[in-house]
């Protein structure tokens, strides 16, 4: 691609004592798009991005932030990340303009009116002012996005940000980093393990597992990706052995009366009017989209957390 | 770098631990001066008991007495050298409050607020300064804000001498309050004045034995400031270790716990020092440096003012150390 990646990440690992948390993820990041970082917890995704940061040393591997490398260029690769590692731990004592205030100091760019300005993006202008310990969780989030944002980063990493959010605040927060993408041009970089918030809210999406990243795909690619029919069916342990012994589809069972499977080339009608002739109730049938829930199931299936 | 120190001051104005071991310090400097006051009133009740004078009126005269009484002394030909400069200090010293009309056994501020630093500078100094420096880094570590901090585009460095710097600071800031307020609660009991007094000092040990040859008379305000001067050395020894310690360990409980009792213990370790070498290069038995001056170090041969102001620096040089390549190297995982 002619552009240049805003994240690059090569071949990093990290060992700590001695167990290896994170093998060698391979990751490129181009401008103004939303990246998901979807994993189990305890899959290196925490990890992966405090190395991304800074805050912990890769035992192999570069990170590279606009082209600048984190270990020997890290004044210049930081000043393009904004970012919120976990929680939005802030200082409780001070209130949320103080807190903003302390890190505005710490970048001479930031002026003013931008304070004022990333106030009113996250919506906390009227409580601004207030001790942080006041705060709920969903306004620490809030004020946790305006401090990372607020030095106008080309890349905002978010560790984590819906947890605590009503699902108000998700939708709000969602659009808001949309807008941020798309209008001011910030490459966002989401982790989560929430499965249908990365699906809504990104444009490409890397699994992580066990330390890998095994898949990068445009959420689009990922969701069409072969259609799955369900069956309501009186006598589910029947149709499974008859699509097995006469089709050659392997089904399972979802419910107490529904069975699911993907057909491939069969044709559905040919399929339903077999389950009739054989003397089975069909109550309904449908297609149903493969979401990224099923997906990560299936990638991940049978994995224990290590 | 002014603007993070700024922002470090900011933090420990808010959080309200420096109004903290302000108030301590007024607390505790009120209970002193009361507590002097009243010793001097006792004593001064029982010399009248005693000898039938009114201390506070007739004080002239037992002055004049113990000053010619002294000068016998310095006259006879069996004293030897030693004894004699330490006698010339004395009426150099009972002459200056007869020629001044100072009643020795009156206290004043000057006096009270150098001996409230003399008798702070081993156990009560450190704990402040411990209470300030020790939750400087663990207490960005245990609130997680630390993360906030280091992922700037400032370098991890630039970060932690900021915090140092200011710890330095705020060292300056508590010994300037527990200078005025000291001279503003003992002036309320013994009035403002004894600045001008003169003060013995000079005290060495030579062979085993304290050698006062060398002793002269300096100014009280004089005597003061070099109290004062040792005790921000003191604190800022204490204040580096326990930095070190703030770094080292990620709990604010745990490592003011460390380095309170390593203090509180380096007073029973004290007893050891003569013959159990070793325990005089631990920086807490070196703390009473201001015993140097007044002479009133138990003798250990060996430990100098310049000794334990070597071994104090080696502690805190080796803290700093400690404190910038750990911090600068260390994963943060909170």
């Amino acid at each position: 691609m002619p552009q240049t990646a805003v994240l690059e990440l090569t071949n990093l690992r990290k060992k700590i004592k001695g167990k290896e948390i994170v093998k060698g993820v391979n990751l490129t990041l181009y401008p103004s798009q939303i990246y998901g970082f979807l994993g189990p917890n305890g899959a290196g995704k925490t990890t992966t991005i405090r190395m991304i940061v800074g805050l912990i040393k890769p035992t192999e591997g570069s990170v590279r932030i606009c082209g600048y490398s984190v270990a020997h260029d890290f004044v210049k690769a930081l000043s393009n990340v904004g970012c919120i590692i976990e929680s939005p731990d802030m200082y409780k004592y001070l209130t949320g303009m103080e807190n903003l205030l302390q890190f505005a100091a710490m970048n001479k760019t930031i002026s003013q009116q931008r304070i004022k300005d990333v106030v009113e993006m996250v919506g906390l202008q009227h409580r601004v002012n207030d001790k942080v310990s006041t705060y709920s969780l969903g306004m620490r989030q809030r004020l946790g996005i305006a401090q990372a944002i607020i030095a106008k980063p080309k890349l905002l990493i978010l560790d984590e940000p819906t947890n605590g959010l009503d699902p108000a605040g998700i939708t709000e927060f969602r659009n808001l980093i949309r807008k941020l993408a798309y209008e001011e041009g910030m490459t966002v970089f989401v982790s989560s393990h929430l499965l249908l918030e990365i699906q809504q809210m990104c444009d490409i999406v890397s699994i992580i597992k066990q330390g890998s990243v095994i898949k990068t795909a445009t959420v689009q690619e990922i969701i069409q990706h072969d259609d799955k029919i369900e069956w309501q069916i009186n006598d589910p342990e029947k149709a499974i052995a008859l699509l097995r012994d006469h089709w050659q589809i392997e089904a399972t069972q979802l419910k107490m009366n529904t069975i699911s499977a993907e057909i491939g080339q069969h044709p559905l009608d040919k399929l339903n009017e077999f389950f009739i002739r054989e003397g089975l109730g069909l109550t309904y049938c449908t297609a149903k989209q493969n979401t990224l829930e099923d997906l990560f199931l299936g990638l991940t299936e049978g994995d224990q957390i290590v | 770098m002014f603007n993070l120190i700024e922002n470090e001051v900011l933090k420990m104005i808010s959080k309200k631990r420096l109004m903290f071991v302000l108030a301590i310090l007024v607390v505790l400097i009120s209970v002193f001066a009361y507590g002097q006051n009243h010793t001097a009133e006792r004593t001064k009740a029982q010399l009248a008991q005693r000898m039938g004078i009114s201390a506070t009126a007739d004080w002239r005269k037992l002055a004049d007495q113990q000053l010619i009484d002294m000068k016998n002394r310095l006259d006879s030909p069996y004293r030897d050298e030693k004894d004699k400069s330490s006698l010339r200090v004395r009426i150099e010293q009972l002459q200056y409050n007869l020629d001044n009309n100072i009643n020795p056994l009156e206290q004043s501020a000057a006096k009270f607020t150098t001996k409230f630093m003399e008798q702070s500078i081993f156990l009560f100094l450190p704990l402040l300064i411990i209470m300030l420096a020790a939750d400087m880094v663990s207490g960005e570590s245990s609130s997680g804000t630390i993360k906030l901090l280091l992922v700037r585009n400032v370098p991890r460095w630039k970060i932690l001498l900021s915090k140092y710097l200011t710890l330095m600071i705020l060292e300056i800031v508590v010994l300037f309050f527990a200078f005025v307020l000291s001279v503003i609660i003992s002036g309320l009991f013994f009035g403002l004045g004894g600045w001008l007094a003169p003060v013995a000092t000079g005290f060495k040990l030579v062979a085993g034995k304290l050698d006062t040859s060398a002793v002269l008379n300096v100014p009280q305000w004089r005597y003061t400031l070099m109290v004062y001067s040792l005790a921000y050395f003191v604190a800022v020894v204490v204040g580096s270790i326990s930095f070190m310690i703030s770094i080292l360990v990620k709990s604010t409980a745990a490592s003011i716990g460390i380095i309170m009792s390593t203090v509180v213990a380096g007073n029973f370790i004290s007893y050891f020092l003569s013959d159990w070498k070793i325990t005089r290069y631990m920086f807490m038995v070196n703390l009473r440096l201001t015993d140097y001056l007044s002479g009133s170090f138990q003798p250990i041969e060996g430990m100098t003012m310049l000794f334990s102001i070597t071994v104090l620096l080696g502690w805190a040089v080796a803290s700093i150390l400690v404190s910038f390549v750990y911090f600068i190297k260390q994963d943060i995982l909170v």
